[in-house]
């Protein structure tokens, strides 16, 4: 019957099989995430590195041996992993929480965002410099060797025994956190703090406790997952955006959902490799964009209408410093006279990724939207402007203006999808879509996969000005820059900038004064994507090629880091960030796998002591500054009339 | 009133309001029906439901059940957004203000919508300047144009209400909804606001919630009170401070909301 159309029992189920292994694995995690989410409101991005942890530390105990020769120790197998390990890891995972994650609870859910990618980029970094980028072999444990044949297909034990364990852990989880006291204290913590603990509840330790527990079942997952899949550094990286993705589809405050969407997730995906294995990559990101069309909530989530937008923009209105005039001309001078002192490849690369920050803070600084996928639109514009001037032999100008199209046209759509949402679910929603973007982009032929489109010709702007000339191709980037930072400029600037500042403010009352916020909001996200096409656009004449790596996630990370650093919503934050990621790759590039780890540690030590950045801390030097020379100049007058007053009423 | 007046005197009716959240139902069949240029109070003990009612009307909730007409049209199913552009504008019981912006810059954020310019990205923001002499005069309405250039933020809490109910009047509501306007104010701010909302209350409509009684007894035409999410009494404030289940659902809410 299977064979009537074309597909073998053997193929289905064994696909099957695969899918519901990953689904088991995607229910476990999005479990952790989702408690973590629910109970902290913390984005827990470094969720995949502590996955990785776990499957390290099996692999850690099976070598002991290797590791301390002389000491004698035993190797500890499967059984021993599996009881040590998800403690360690939890361990850790609290270890963590009392460093760094309580930190920001009470802060924007930005930063808890930033501060874990941060953390997942150093523990990532470090094991990718210990062991490199290369999987080691976990062997199955001799107890769960072998299989049954079940007649159709054959089933190794150990993927039963996955299922079976993986599925008790997460309803185990689900009865504790909604069917009994502890949980019911969990949850009321989390509505209320205040209350639990005037309960004589120790709410800071419980909520410690929760992180590791959900951290714990990460590293459960690792440990049983390392006998599946390669233990090695990136494992958990892209794993988690799609647990990402897994949690927004189950819904917002839903333990059940999360464990019942990560499995059915599973099994689709499988089902998706038998009949459109091209598809299976990038299946659940776009089931995700169907249920948010569908079912704003999730599929188990409650509706919830939150207007709530971050606004952490560190700008002072009415400083010099956000005179944009002024700089647009400061910026002409110091780019031209620039060439001439460093090399201009170095100060093209910060041109673009300055104009990609700008565009980036756009509508993270001035909108108070986390987005965190425009590496799609940054990306998808390179490999459009590649294409069109190698392949289709469009001019340079129109091959960068179709770019621009083209992040134009995904920003719309993206935008459409995720401007509903906010805060982290927000961050959550564009980097998962951005996700669909890069399966294309390592699927389709045009893109050529891992080489991208390399040997792009940079040709003539207007059919005049050869720009293989450095300096020409230099000032031609120049130009670029400060149109687009002329534009974003006069966007912030004008009524609908306005409007914009009012509904990062308070969206409320923006909604009660007649503003269809979510028009707004979607108008500033597509503009937003077309600069950052732009900006990605430019890149690709410059450097000649548009790669994969333009459109990896960690593309949407560097413009959010270059924001940070600089100081959000200021507007010269983006630009003085570029300025210092630049040369801090560029300086730290003889570090080679060592980048990763500073890159890491720049974001943890940003969200921590930096976070107004650069500009917003030079700013309130500014402000301070000021208020004292005020109060020194009124200090004499209020002397002289209080003394008057004083007499005033005697007299 | 006893007499049926006729449906246009209506602005605003509700019929069959309710609205549950996860089990507990928050408003219950209620009917609400405000004339055209009165000034209506809400009352009744905490959790009488007051600021749902509110919510339900300036559709900030979907309502569960219920039709509302506004100006003989539904809008059961329109967005808060679009019910504002008809004219039902709302203040909220906390201060809602802009706080970063200037307190100049609140009131012309209200007044510039009607210049459809709001989508206008390329303009500059000085096409707005010709809104100044009606920012300055709504300012000093309320006694803030003084301090026009300054931060909203930094606005004590009473003189920041004075600067949310200029901006709501900026859009020149046809219906103003003020939730607990003079809420937390001192004495004196309270005698400004009251004295405002009679001002601003010719040619207008106004659905207040207060708990400030005799606020109500000085301003309001009518008087629903609502208790447990539903309606109890409606009436001039004569007749419902006279009435006896009134007197009952304050005392005795007060003491369900204790137990």
């Amino acid at each position: 019957m299977f064979e009537l159309i074309g597909i073998s029992p053997t193929l289905l189920f064994g696909q099957l099989l695969i899918g519901l292994i990953n689904g088991v694995f995607y229910a476990m995690m999005s479990l952790g995430v989702a408690i973590i989410f629910g109970m902290l409101r913390i984005g827990n991005f470094v969720h995949g590195a502590q996955y990785m942890l776990g499957a390290f530390g099996a692999w850690y105990l099976l070598h002991l041996p290797d590791f301390f020769p002389g000491l004698g120790l035993p190797s500890l197998g499967y059984w021993w992993a599996l009881a040590i390990v998800p403690f360690f890891v939890a361990l850790i995972g609290a270890g963590m929480e009392r460093l760094f994650i309580r930190r920001v609870y009470d802060l924007e859910h930005a930063y808890g965002l930033l501060l874990t990618v941060g953390l997942a980029m150093v523990i990532e970094g470090l094991f990718n410099v210990a062991y490199g980028a290369g999987g080691q072999q976990y062997a199955i444990p001799d107890s769960l060797k072998g299989g049954v044949n079940l007649g159709f297909m054959f089933l190794p034990i150990y993927r039963l025994w996955v299922i079976v364990a993986g599925i008790l852990v997460c309803f185990a989880t689900w009865f504790v956190i909604e069917r009994t006291k502890l949980g019911a204290y969990l949850r009321a913590a989390t509505e209320n703090p205040d209350l639990v603990r005037a309960f004589g509840i120790n709410v800071p330790r419980m909520l410690m406790l929760t992180y590791a527990f959900g951290v714990g079942l990460a590293g459960l997952a690792g440990v049983m997952a390392a006998p599946i899949y390669q233990v090695s550094p990136q494992m958990g990286q892209a794993f988690i955006i799609t647990i990402f993705a897994v949690v927004v589809i189950g819904g917002m405050g839903s333990i059940f959902g999360a464990i019942a969407t990560g499995l059915m997730l599973g099994l689709i995906e499988g089902l998706t490799k038998v009949f459109w294995p091209q598809a299976a990559a990038t299946v659940i990101f776009v089931i995700m964009a169907i249920v948010l069309v569908l079912r704003p909530a999730g599929l188990f989530g409650k509706e919830t209408v939150a207007y709530h937008g971050s606004d952490i923009s560190a700008a002072r209105p009415g400083s010099i410093l956000e005179n944009g005039r002024l700089w647009l001309i400061v910026f002409a001078v110091a780019g031209t006279i620039l060439p001439f002192f460093v090399y201009p490849v170095f100060g093209m690369k910060i041109l673009c990724l300055a104009l990609f920050a700008c565009a980036y803070n756009l509508i993270f600084g001035y909108v108070g939207l986390l987005a965190f996928g425009h590496a799609a639109f940054y990306g998808a514009s390179a490999y459009v402007a590649a294409h069109s001037a190698a392949v289709l032999g469009l001019p340079t100008e129109l091959a960068i203006l179709s770019g621009v199209a083209m992040a134009t046209a995904i920003g719309a759509l993206f935008g459409w999808l995720a401007i509903r949402r906010q805060g982290l679910y927000f961050a959550m929603i564009t980097l998962a879509l951005a996700q669909i973007v890069y399966f294309y982009a390592i699927q389709a032929s045009w893109t050529h996969g891992e080489d991208g489109i390399q040997s792009v010709p940079r040709g003539r702007l207007f059919g005049l000005v050869d720009l293989n000339d450095t300096m020409n191709m230099y000032f031609f980037v120049l130009a670029v820059f400060l149109i687009g930072f002329a534009a974003i400029y006069r966007i912030v600037r004008s009524p609908f900038g306005q409007v914009l500042k009012s509904i990062r403010e308070n969206e409320q009352r923006a909604v009660s004064l007649g503003y269809s916020t979510d028009r707004f909001k979607l108008i500033a996200f597509t503009l937003s994507a077309g600069l950052a096409g732009l900006a990605g656009g430019t890149k690709a004449i410059v450097f000649q090629i548009a790669s994969l790596a333009d459109l990896y996630f960690m593309t949407s990370a560097d413009a959010l880091l270059m924001t940070l650093i600089g100081g959000v919503g200021t507007l010269l934050g983006p630009v003085v960030g570029a300025i210092v990621v630049v040369t801090m790759q560029t300086q730290f590039a003889t570090l080679g796998a060592w980048v990763i780890v500073v890159q890491g540690s720049t974001f943890v030590l940003c969200v921590l002591f930096l976070r107004k950045g650069i500009v917003g801390t030079f700013e309130d030097f500014l402000a301070s500054r000021e208020e004292r020379r005020r109060r020194q100049a009124a200090k004499v007058e209020p002397a002289a009339s209080a003394g008057l007053s004083a007499k005033g009423l005697h007299g | 009133m006893s007499a049926a007046p006729a449906a246009d005197d209506w602005i605003v009716e509700a019929s069959g309001l309710s609205k549950r959240f996860s089990g507990f139902a928050a408003v219950s069949d209620v009917d609400l029906q405000v004339r055209r240029h009165s000034i209506h109070a809400l009352i009744g003990p905490n959790g009488a439901g007051k600021t749902t009612v509110f919510n339900l009307i300036t559709k900030f909730l979907a309502p569960s059940a219920g039709r509302i007409l506004y100006n003989g049209e539904d809008i059961t199913g329109e967005s808060p957004a679009r019910v504002a552009r008809r004219g039902i504008v709302r203040s909220f019981q906390i201060s809602a203000i802009f706080p970063r912006m200037s307190v100049a810059d609140n009131v012309r954020i209200a007044l510039q919508r009607p210049l459809g310019t709001s989508f206008h990205f390329w303009k500059s923001q000085c096409t707005l300047d010709s809104l100044r002499q009606r920012v300055d005069e709504l300012l000093d309405a309320v006694g803030l144009v003084d301090q026009r250039e300054q931060p909203a933020a930094g606005l004590p809490y009473g003189r920041k209400r004075a600067l949310e109910f200029a901006t709501t009047l900026a859009l020149q509501p046809e219906l103003m909804l003020l939730d607990e306007p003079t809420s937390g104010l001192g004495h004196e701010d309270v005698d400004r606001i009251a004295e405002l909302i009679r001002k601003v209350s010719a040619n207008r409509t106004i659905l207040m919630v207060e708990h400030n009684l005799s606020v109500v007894a000085r301003l309001a035409d009518t008087i629903t009170v609502l208790a447990r999410g539903r309606v109890l009494a409606e009436g001039p404030y004569d007749r419902i401070s006279a009435d006896p289940r009134v007197i009952e659902a304050y005392i005795g809410g007060a003491d369900d909301q204790r137990a």
